[in-house]
């Protein structure tokens, strides 16, 4: 039940990251077109700028070449902007004007004309340019460019801006896959819950509430209509063995009148009456055991009992009849242990364990019940230094009918441990049977009683 | 002659508990509903023997009525319902006595027995149960067989003070399993018998016989016989 918890919420954090992740996703990917489309737009701005430039320059080269070139050039680099390099050299290299001391390195001229195509981008101080480097006729290298950096400025702060947006569609994504994830959840575990309830008995939970008009609704009604069918058939169970009980005992009943009247034969009809009385037994031990499994769990018609006073009553009850059959006993209970219980069931299951042993233990064997206060459970161990169960039978010790081979000789009808279980099991009791040199020896840890 | 009410279904058995019914000396009234039985049960009965599983319902839901009838009889169930759970039940809701059926006839008529002392016996005032030359003191808890004292357990005290109520009847193992250990189920081994040896034991050899065996029906306390 309670390691359910972290499993449910595994899966709502799993849902939520994948929700998070995919919806991170998807805008980055529209981010991405955005950025690509916004960055496209901008080199070609800076490269019409570009075109415009070199427009101008050629209208002045046709004028009066070089000499209108290298005016025009100085003038602009009288009031440099920062945002354009320009440089004319001579013939040797020299500089006729510009805004540059030296021609940049690792650029050279190409082609005469002016064209803004081949143009290349190079990268001095820190910033990228778009430059077109000719080398005009005569031998005059001439270099126009201009500044990338509000592209690369306006890029940057957009990538920024699409990190911090990521970041907190992220966020946002797994807040609301959280969410979303959770009422999922939460409604989920509602049903788990009640699974859990009614596998542990409470055959009658139901969600309480009315049923939302979507899946879950219907998942609820259905689960709904499940539950009280088998609460039906157990309720028939109940009643039909009620009534085999009644229809069987009558012709029993009749059986057990008729024998008193047979005169002069007693040790006959003491024979049959003990036929009949071990068949009631029997017929009493499955009805009982059938009962205690439907019972199971279910919490109904358990009060608080003293655990250790019915086990000393029980002891006390069989305690001679083992001492007479010459056994070594010895009960060692802690008083006052309490559970909530059927005293009658405990006693029956007791007495089972008890008779059991004083059954197959011979004279000098040892038999012992204890019961001590656990750290979440009352402990109590039957344990005898018999025969034990034979290995092969370990297993299915607890089943009805289950009888050794070994054991035809000892009057008995399997039942007596196939009850116990039940019984354990009607009060969520803990049978264990731990491995022993010699004999047979059962744990059964009691859930405790809160006081 | 007192009256002893029947209600029962089933002839057969009606029969048969009308035979221990006559054979204690009583006039056995039989009814086979429920519905007649509660009327009836105004009238004066010492006991009634009431079934479960009536035409008309079930004689344990019925017993208030029968009570709120007017009715002081005592009432023993008899029903095919016999498991612990269900005698527990009964006896809750205000049964004198609960039987499962099927029943040894000697065991309804120790019950009956039982009832119809119970019904009499007016309410021991002293603190001295006396028998002959044997003694219970309750207070005390004490057995003393000719003055002298007779160590018994706790349990063995309780068992000798129950013989000593139904003195002189025969008491049967279940009732004393009922009584005595107030335990609702057959344990199918003789081990009511173990602890009466043990105190039948004690007592003979301290000179009192006050225990017998009634063979295949259980014991009788009848201490006036032994010497």
């Amino acid at each position: 039940m309670s390691e359910n918890r972290p499993l449910a919420a595994r899966a709502t954090l799993r849902l939520a990251l994948l929700m998070a992740a995919a919806v991170a996703a998807l805008s980055l990917m529209a981010m991405a077109l955005q950025y690509r489309l916004v960055e496209t737009r901008m080199t070609e701005a800076a490269r019409a700028t570009l075109t415009a430039d070199l427009g101008g320059y050629a209208a002045l080269y046709e004028q009066r070449r070089i000499i209108a070139l290298r005016q025009a050039i100085e003038y602009r680099a009288a009031a440099p902007s920062g945002a354009e390099m320009l440089l004319l050299l001579d013939r040797r290299g020299n500089v006729l004007a510009g805004t540059e001391a030296q021609w940049p390195a690792g650029l050279t001229a190409q082609g005469a004309g002016f064209t803004v195509d081949p143009a290349e981008e190079f990268t001095q101080g820190g910033t990228r340019w778009l430059a077109v480097a000719r080398e005009l006729p005569g031998g005059f290298p001439l270099l126009v460019a201009r500044s990338l950096a509000p592209v690369d400025a306006t890029l940057a702060s957009l990538r920024r801006g699409m990190a911090a947006l990521g970041l907190a569609l992220l966020l946002a994504g797994a807040g609301v896959g959280w969410l979303a994830a959770r009422s999922v959840m939460r409604r989920i575990g509602r049903l788990n819950d009640l699974a859990d309830r009614v596998a542990g008995g409470e055959l009658s939970a139901r969600l309480p509430g009315p049923r939302s008009r979507d899946e879950f609704g219907l998942l609820e009604t259905h689960v709904h209509g499940m539950l009280d069918r088998i609460e039906n058939l157990n309720r028939a169970t109940h009643r039909l063995s009620d009534t085999i009980a009644h229809e069987l005992r009558t012709p029993l009943n009749r059986l057990m009148q008729k024998l008193g009247r047979i005169e002069g034969q007693e040790e006959v009809v003491d024979a049959l009456r003990s036929e009949i009385r071990q068949s009631i037994r029997v017929f009493d031990s499955l009805l009982d055991i059938s009962r205690a499994e439907a019972d199971q769990g279910s919490g109904g018609g358990l009060v608080p009992v003293d655990l250790s006073e019915v086990a000393q009553e029980v002891w006390e009850l069989y305690e001679p009849m083992a001492e007479d059959k010459g056994l070594l006993v010895q009960a060692d209970v802690a008083p006052g242990l309490r559970v909530l219980g059927d005293r009658n069931l405990i006693a029956q299951m007791l007495s089972n364990l008890i008779d059991n042993a004083i059954k197959y233990c011979g004279p000098g064997d040892s038999l012992r019940l204890t019961l001590t206060e656990g750290a979440d459970r009352h402990l109590m161990q039957v344990a005898d230094t018999g025969p034990g169960l034979p290995e092969d039978l370990r297993a299915e010790a607890f089943d009805r009918f289950t009888r050794a081979e070994r054991d035809r000789g000892i009057k008995g009808h399997g039942l007596g441990l196939a009850l116990v279980r039940a019984i354990a099991a009607r009060h969520g009791a803990k049978l264990e049977m731990p491995a022993a040199e010699k004999g047979f020896v059962l744990d059964i840890g009691w859930p405790k009683l809160a006081s | 002659m007192d009256r002893i009410l029947i209600v029962e279904d089933d002839p057969e058995t009606a029969e048969a508990v009308a035979q221990e019914v006559r054979a204690l000396g009583c006039e056995p009234v039989w009814l086979a509903t429920l519905d007649e039985g509660v009327a009836a049960s105004s009238q004066d009965f010492r006991v009634i023997v009431l079934d479960r599983m009536l035409p008309g319902g079930d004689g344990v839901e019925a017993m208030a009525r029968i009570r709120a009838g007017g009715s002081r009889a005592m009432i023993l169930v008899l029903s095919a319902l016999g498991r612990a759970a269900q005698r527990v039940e009964g006896l809750e809701k205000g049964a004198d006595d609960y039987l499962p059926k099927p029943f040894e006839p000697e065991e309804l008529r120790a019950r009956l027995r039982a009832l119809l002392r119970r019904g009499t016996i007016e309410v021991l005032d002293n603190d001295l149960l006396a028998f002959g030359d044997l003694e219970i003191r309750l207070k005390a808890r004490t057995v003393h067989v000719r003055r002298a004292h007779v160590a018994v357990s706790p349990k063995e005290f309780e068992l000798i003070t129950y013989f000593a109520r139904n003195a002189g009847q025969v008491v049967t193992r279940m009732q004393l399993l009922e009584n005595v250990w107030k335990l609702h189920f057959d344990p199918g081994t003789n081990v009511v018998d173990v602890h009466v040896g043990r105190l039948r034991r004690k007592l003979e050899e301290a000179g009192s016989a006050a225990i017998q065996t009634a063979r295949g029906e259980g014991y009788v306390f009848a201490p006036l016989k032994a010497g």
